[in-house]
């Protein structure tokens, strides 16, 4: 129902013209305040041919209920039975409240009553007429029962349908597709599992993910509208999981997909997703995605329900594509194998530069696997994990970094080099073991995200780096909840700040603000804040209004194309 | 005078959504007040506000849950921009406000010149409104 301006029938007194009634007690007491009521009168005017009705404050309720062209009051009195009565009658009638205030007593009595909204006694016309505005929106679905009905229909919506991504859920997707599967009689379920998502969302943050989670669903619905599934009934997928579903309920006349055709489309939706992932949210993101398919058919069968077919089928097809995972797997390991006997991994050279004067301070290095699956230092290392291979990987992109470090650092440069915490329980990670000429021009990057498991232990090899020279930052800095005791444990020279932090920091002041605590904090410990990720000048104003010292990022540097890019890297700016 | 932003302000407590709603009217913004989550989230779609302050301690759906909500909304969800308003101070509290989605906070008990400099801060970086479109029928 639209609030003002619907044509009600039969106005009183047989008069053929409708104008639609505002009703006030202003100006119904002569001698009381006049200007209050020339400003509802001038409201009215300004509405657009309403007409005022003028009665006592006692008779408002009885005014509103007799007059069917009502479609608001303005009440000013500071009687509080006639405010209630008047308030009262308007909710019977459907009639919005504004009610004129001229105190603090009287606003809260407003806001208890729950008028539709309120204004200053004595008001000026604008605003009158603004708050009837608002007043007639918000009386116009009629109470709190048609908001009760909002707020469930939001809930199921949110059940139903995926917020981020617009895709439905599993029970409304069988729904959709029960007639096509009973009447085919069959059904092909394709499981996408998509990894590394989590550590999207621990790298990038949550923003980050969620714009990745509606990129993802928009390439799969676009990629499969081009191929043999086009004519498939629905894809969907799990709330806030990275998963998707997809129902192939094959077009009458024609056949199902096939086993070839599917494998030889996922292949296809891998890359497309992959390219389009890219487009959006470059390469280093891209790095990380992977995507398994599994396949699982399944027949209509008339004496099991279909949800139960249906979810058996998801079952056998998610099992499917983690028994692909697992193979795609022992590949990587094998390749990871082979970097490790033939030393295939190289380093790119990321600058971090000085925020007041765009000078390079020094370089951190990012070592990266030559073969194509290992290029992203991130799978690199999980497949190292999991291999049990960890030391063996660090040892070697140890090596690799700081024999760079005389050929692509000039003199007093620094290098920053990343060391997993598990590294220090390696009986060959000594500070005689890394072979630099000038420890004080090494850093050593702790990351905050792995928990240290033996504490007194790591304390004591850390000891034994400083006394030799070595510096110590702590990288993702404020990336977990923890705050700052846990940064001041580690005595560091520098804190990294988690990239999360950085991401559009100049639109948020709590990123500005936790940013302020920890160079504050920097600065009493005697240390170097560097924020990482940078990527528009936004983001590098900000933090450098905000005092950080040290900045690293696209913003500042792009990585070259190709090949061994720490080659032909230069800064842009 | 330039166009004040619409601000919903939400707070299980009457005096202080009153208190508010003055003082920040007063400055020109149109305010319309909710008093628990459901209310809030009712209030949200029909008001369309640019701005919401958000307390995080109320009864039933608690500001955090909220502030979620608000975000996931398909089509207001990634205008709006939320300020939390919390009684701590505290570097998990930020962290926390930061996972949830809020813009900025402000802490309790209120300093009201404060509050209308973080209100204007948060306006100054809205983006431009949409083209007005017609109420639900």
């Amino acid at each position: 129902m639209t609030p003002a301006g619907t044509a009600v029938t039969g106005g009183a007194g047989g008069r053929g013209d409708y104008a639609p009634a505002l009703i006030t007690d202003a100006g119904a007491e002569e001698g009381a305040e006049g200007v209050a009521a020339d400003v509802v009168r001038a409201a009215a005017a300004a509405m657009g041919g309403w007409r005022t009705c003028v009665c006592p404050a006692r008779e408002l309720g009885a005014g509103v209920l007799a007059t069917p062209d009502a479609r608001t009051v303005v009440v000013t009195t500071d009687n509080p039975n006639a405010v209630r009565d008047a308030v009262t009658a308007a909710r019977r009638a459907g009639v919005a409240v504004v009610v004129g205030c001229a105190d603090e007593t009287a606003r809260r009595r407003a806001a208890e009553l729950r008028a539709d909204d309120w204004y200053v006694l004595p008001g000026t016309a604008d605003e009158v007429a603004a708050r009837v505005r608002t007043a007639l929106t918000r009386a116009a679905p009629g109470g709190a029962a048609a908001t009760a009905d909002r707020i469930e229909r939001a809930e199921f919506e949110h059940l139903l349908y995926d917020a981020r991504t617009g895709l439905p859920t599993l029970p409304v997707a069988i729904e959709r597709s029960r007639a096509g599967i009973t009447e085919r009689g069959e059904l092909v379920v394709l499981y996408l599992n998509f990894v590394r998502y989590s550590k999207l969302e621990e790298i990038y943050g949550w923003e980050r993910l969620d714009a990745v989670l509606e990129t993802t669903a928009e390439a799969v619905r676009g990629f499969i509208g081009g191929t043999a599934l086009a004519n498939s009934r629905a894809l969907v997928t799990y709330t806030n999981d990275a998963d998707v579903v997809l129902f192939h309920v094959p077009a009458a006349g024609r056949p199902a997909a096939t086993d070839a055709e599917i494998t030889e489309l996922s292949g296809g939706l891998a890359a497309h997703v992959a390219a389009r992932i890219e487009a959006a949210h470059g390469e280093e993101v891209a790095a990380l995605f992977d995507i398994y398919v599994g396949v699982a058919h399944v027949y209509h069968n008339p004496k099991v329900r279909l949800e139960r077919l249906v979810y058996r089928g998801i079952r056998e097809a998610a099992n499917a594509a983690k028994s692909v995972a697992e193979r795609e797997r022992a590949r990587k390991v094998a390749d990871l194998r082979a970097s490790l006997r033939d030393g295939l991994v190289y380093v790119d050279y990321h600058p971090i530069v000085e925020a007041a004067t765009r000078r390079v301070f020094g370089y951190e290095a990012l070592a990266r696997g030559v073969l194509r699956a290992l290029r992203s230092p991130e799978v690199m290392f999980e497949v190292a994990a999991e291999a049990d291979l960890l030391w063996e990987l660090s040892r070697l992109c140890r090596t690799r970094a700081v024999e760079g470090m005389a050929t692509r650092l000039s003199r007093g440069e620094l290098l920053f080099l990343n060391v997993d915490p598990q590294d220090f329980a390696d009986p060959e990670f000594t500070e005689r073991q890394l072979a630099v000429d000038d420890p004080r021009r090494v850093v050593i990057e702790i990351t905050e995200r792995t928990a240290i498991k033996d504490y007194p232990k790591f304390r004591e090899r850390l000891r034994a780096f400083r006394d030799a020279g070595f510096r110590f930052a702590v990288d993702d800095a404020g990336s977990g909840y923890a705050g700052l005791g846990s940064i001041a444990n580690l005595e560091p020279d520098f804190i990294k700040l988690d990239m999360s932090l950085i991401a559009s920091i100049d639109a948020n002041f709590i990123k500005q603000n936790l940013v302020e605590t920890m160079v504050k904090f920097a600065n009493d410990q005697g240390a170097m804040v560097i924020a990482e990720g940078v990527e528009r000048a936004e983001e590098f104003d900000a933090v450098r209004g905000l005092g950080v010292h040290l900045v690293q990022g696209f913003y500042l540097h792009r990585p070259a194309e190709g090949e061994h890019a720490g080659e032909g890297a230069g800064l842009l700016h | 005078m330039p166009e004040r932003p619409p601000i919903l302000v939400v707070d299980d407590n009457f005096d202080n959504t009153e208190i508010i709603a003055h003082y920040l009217g007063a400055r020109g913004y149109p305010i319309t007040v909710a008093h628990d989550g459901d209310e809030a989230m009712a209030r949200f779609e029909e008001v369309r506000p640019a701005l919401v302050l958000l307390d995080v301690m109320m009864p039933g759906r608690d500001g955090w849950e909220v502030c979620r909500l608000m975000r996931q909304h398909p089509a207001l969800g990634k205008r709006v921009r939320i300020i939390m308003v919390t009684a701590l101070d505290e570097w998990d509290d930020k962290r926390q406000a930061l996972q949830t989605g809020a813009d900025d906070y402000v802490t309790k008990p209120f300093d009201l010149p404060k509050l209308a400099a973080t209100v204007e801060r948060n306006a100054a970086l809205l983006p431009p409104p949409l083209p007005a479109t017609p109420a639900e029928a």
